[in-house]
């Protein structure tokens, strides 16, 4: 083959340097590089591979002419040219057929490769790829032809570095944009599952990936738990724990980390699933709050993927921003739990006030109402609302209940509980009342709240009248026994000895008088049964169970 | 002619039990403390007691147990100026022939004497 004339080098150095103004990315480039260096420079195929600074690997960029088998394998070229390629050094390789080894003979040979320049794409003197120009037939690279080469790499590098910026400057703006919008959805909601399922539908979007998983530690065990996904099957969701995978374990410690060939990648371990589910990139980042990782989020390509610095930036502030709504959608549970548990409890505690028969009352120390129950609501026929703030003194008529006897006005004043009984008047007459005042102290020890309890104690009242009244007619009962007893014996002594004294008399004078004696003396007798009657009060043992009174 | 036993607290009764009972001829022992009265007792064949249920020291029912105990032939005649059910069941149940309440008549208490000599060695007959 004829070497390249000065001429042509010329023409083919306009066409690439106008192929590449008209290229809008990267990208486009490259795959315009690769498809039209071939025709120029005579040759069989044309690949470039950019470097991945994460892992110090060429990754394909583009490529024409040649299998997807051989752009496979797993080594580019020997170390030997791979090191001189990284000093910024070109490397033309006349007879690789001969030259290579083992199964990149095969595929050379299968390929038909014989020779192949190999040259770094420098960009301010940084390899930042490299570009292969291969042959079918054996090829020598004249001096002028790598020299020429080098500086189509050296202008390819600078459309790709240039390209690179442009891309990355409208991904940033996009991303700008597409951070506020997210950031501004994730936080027009405090619903958690609402929030993760923004990030995980709008972040893939945004970066033009095919899905995106969160993950989140459970604070309970620090175990992780896939809690929102987009574009994944549900096969895939359920391939197994991912704890173990490298990546997520680095993620864990809070750095990014981007896989550009996952099915290659020794930091993935469901290689065999992803591939069936179509990804071939990732990006794993971890979702951060005040500094502590909480989770991760896992952004998924469906084509081979280099994630520039200012994606993998977009992805982590979106994970922080998701981190901080996240957060806060988390407080907000925990608040609404919490709320829920102290509604719970109050209503739990009102129950018990209303189920109480006694009217319930707690006044702070302004003596304002600030706690009722329903029955006192109902005893001071007024709304609860009416009642609240209310003046505890206004409720009560100075003719019920004097001020200074007011058992919350003791306890404000001296700290202990107070009592106090007065008569209230209500439609159906007069009512007795007891009110009975206790503080509640607080941390310095003073009254900070009064709970008075008021109880109707009319009935306990009238009960109380009533024993009095029993008492007392048991006490005159018990006396009519005693009398009875005391005076039976007597009379049946007089009685009798009347009787006889009746039967030895002759005068009937004076048998008239001791009849006169017998009549009263059965009177009494008479009387003193009627009294003995009235049984069943006893104050004293008399005989058996039975008691009398005594009478002195 | 019978063995009479009168015990009541007050002195005038237990005269008058003794001076009524005596003319209708029967011996009439009268006793104002227990201890003497069941002392008397155990000594002497005592054919009917009347007891006063209120005593000084205790009950005339619990005296009408202790003389039941050593002579279960004697018949007693109750007397109280204070009738209570209880009283008159435990005395009936301690072999009680009649249960009489102050003040009693004089003819009634020969009556009732009478009656109780009369069913001697028969069941008591008397109902509360």
């Amino acid at each position: 083959m004829e070497p390249v004339s000065e001429l042509k080098y010329v023409k083919v150095f306009q066409k690439v340097t106008k192929l590449m103004s008209m290229a809008l990315d990267h990208q486009q480039v490259m795959d315009t590089i690769v498809r039209e260096l071939p025709a120029l420079l005579d040759i069989d195929a044309a690949t470039i591979r950019l470097l991945d600074a994460s892992t110090g690997s060429f990754v394909l960029g583009a490529a024409h002419g040649l299998s997807m088998e051989y752009l496979s394998r797993n080594q580019i070229d020997t170390d030997k040219t791979m090191t001189m390629i990284h000093s910024g050094r070109p490397v033309a390789s006349v007879n690789v057929d001969q030259t290579a080894q083992g199964t990149d003979k095969e595929l050379v040979d299968q390929e038909g490769i014989k020779s192949v320049l190999t040259l770094p794409i420098l960009f301010q003197d940084s390899v930042i790829g490299i570009l292969r120009l291969l042959t079918r037939r054996h090829r020598l690279f004249t001096p002028d032809e790598i020299s020429f080469s080098m500086a189509l790499a050296e202008q390819v590098g600078i459309a790709i570095a240039n390209g690179r910026m442009f891309t990355e400057m409208e991904n940033q703006i996009d991303f700008m944009q597409e951070m506020q919008k997210i950031s501004s959805l994730v936080n027009s909601t405090l619903d958690l599952n609402a929030v993760l399922q923004i990030i995980v539908n709008r972040l893939p979007r945004s970066m033009g990936c095919k899905a995106c998983t969160i993950r989140l530690l459970r604070p309970e065990n620090n175990q992780l738990e896939l809690v929102a996904s987009s574009g994944l099957s549900e096969g895939y969701q359920q391939r197994g724990q991912v704890e173990n995978e490298h990546n997520i374990a680095v993620a864990l410690t809070g750095a990014p980390v981007s896989i550009y060939d996952v099915s290659h990648d020794e930091r993935v371990s469901y290689k065999e699933d992803m591939e069936k589910e179509g990804i071939k990139s990732l990006l794993a980042v971890p979702i951060k709050v005040k500094g502590e990782v909480i989770g991760i989020i896992r952004v998924l390509s469906a084509t081979s993927h280099c994630f520039t610095s200012s994606e993998i930036n977009f992805a982590a502030t979106m994970a922080e921003i998701g981190g901080a709504a996240i957060q806060n959608a988390r407080t907000y549970q925990k608040i609404t739990l919490l709320f829920n548990q102290v509604e719970e409890s109050e209503r739990f505690v009102a129950n018990i006030l209303n189920c109480i028969r006694p009217q319930l009352v707690v006044v702070d120390r302004q003596q304002h109402i600030v706690l009722t129950n329903r029955v006192f609501i109902a005893a001071m026929n007024k709304e609860e609302n009416e009642l609240l703030g209310a003046d505890y003194h206004s409720l009560w008529q100075e003719n019920h209940c004097a001020r200074e006897n007011c058992p919350v006005e003791q306890v404000l004043q001296t700290g202990m509980a107070a009592s106090y009984e007065h008569q209230v008047m209500k439609d159906d007459g007069p009512h007795w009342v007891e009110r009975t005042a206790s503080p509640m102290l607080d941390e310095r020890g003073e009254v900070e709240f009064v709970i008075e309890v008021i109880r109707d104690i009319t009935a306990k009242r009238q009960l109380a009248q009533e024993h009095l009244e029993r008492v007392k007619l048991q006490g005159v009962v018990e006396l009519a026994g005693t009398v009875a007893h005391e005076i039976n014996s007597p009379l049946f002594a007089a009685l009798g000895t009347a009787q006889l004294l009746e039967e030895d008399l002759d005068s009937t004078e004076l048998i008239a008088d001791v009849q006169t004696i017998i009549r009263n003396l059965k009177a009494i007798g008479a009387l003193t049964q009627k009294m003995t009657s009235m049984t069943g009060f006893e104050s004293r043992d008399y005989v058996g169970e039975t008691k009398i009174g005594e009478l002195r | 002619m019978a063995e009479i036993l009168a015990l009541d607290d007050v002195l005038d009764a237990t005269v008058l039990i003794g001076k009524i009972l005596t003319k209708k001829g029967h011996s009439v022992h009268s006793f104002t403390e227990e201890d003497e009265a069941i002392a008397y007792a155990r000594t002497h064949k005592i054919d009917l007691a009347i007891l006063d249920i209120k005593l000084k020291k205790m009950s005339g029912v619990e005296v009408l147990g202790m003389l039941k105990a050593t002579t279960p032939e004697m018949r007693a005649i109750m007397l109280t100026g204070y009738p209570t059910v209880e009283t008159a069941r435990e005395a009936i149940s301690l072999g009680a022939d009649e249960y009489c309440v102050k003040p009693i008549d004089r003819d009634e208490l020969e009556e009732k004497v009478e009656k109780v000599l009369k069913a001697s060695g028969k069941k008591s007959s008397i109902t509360v």
